[in-house]
């Protein structure tokens, strides 16, 4: 008889702009953009958020535009 | 047709009056060059995320700019804005390539970029202290 084996539940990560039908990512919208910065001020890996391919470039210009005029930190230090 | 969005960054010391002043001789320039201005909001005094010329606080004004056929004005803005040391910051940037693509995406919920999200403006008047309902009225009178 085969053990049971422990089952792990990954939940499946979604695409924020996808799921929010975001197509044009604000660089004035901070609020939005700081949910894709964490402590360090370093842009989230897809990988981490699940955000898709296109997305994910769209948001890392907005991040960077948003640096440029201080809204957003480069580091925290 | 083009659209932009032109945000500058002010040095805080400088009067809101000046503030208002500079702005008004940058939409004259750029409406000399044969383009309108279909956007014109003023943040008011904002903390910046690091502090840029030793300074950690912005005035930031914003512009919307639309300019028809190829010619525009905007070069000659950017390049008296290099030179004003009262600009800490300024960005264009050209919108209406993306605008346009996220619209054809979703179509019924295009257009809902237009407002500059609400969160800025509340920000900058709780962040501003002192200033703060200064910088309000400014925005009301734009």
């Amino acid at each position: 008889m085969a053990r049971p084996r422990k089952v792990f539940y990954r939940r499946r990560k979604v695409c924020k702009f996808c799921a929010d039908k975001i197509d044009y990512v604000d660089f004035k919208d901070v609020k939005l953009l700081q949910q894709f910065i964490p402590e360090r001020s370093k842009i989230l890996p897809r990988r981490i958020s699940g955000t898709c391919a296109r997305h994910q470039r769209l948001l890392q210009q907005a991040i960077k535009r948003a640096r440029h005029l201080a809204l957003i930190p480069f580091t925290t230090d | 047709m083009r659209t932009y969005e032109l945000v500058f960054v002010v040095d805080p010391r400088v009067a809101d009056e000046d503030v208002v002043a500079m702005t008004q001789e940058y939409k004259q320039m750029i409406t000399a060059g044969g383009s309108q201005i279909s956007k014109e909001e003023s943040w008011g005094r904002r903390k910046l995320a690091y502090p840029i010329a030793k300074l950690n606080e912005g005035k930031y004004v914003l512009l919307g700019i639309e300019s028809e056929g190829g010619k525009s004005s905007l070069s000659e803005v950017e390049h008296r804005m290099r030179q004003n040391d009262k600009i800490l910051r300024y960005l264009t940037v050209r919108t209406d390539e993306d605008l346009k693509r996220a619209a054809s995406r979703h179509p019924k919920t295009a257009g809902r970029h237009g407002e500059s999200p609400a969160g800025l403006a509340a920000d900058a008047t709780t962040a501003a202290g002192p200033g703060g309902s200064s910088a309000a009225a400014a925005a009301g009178e734009v």
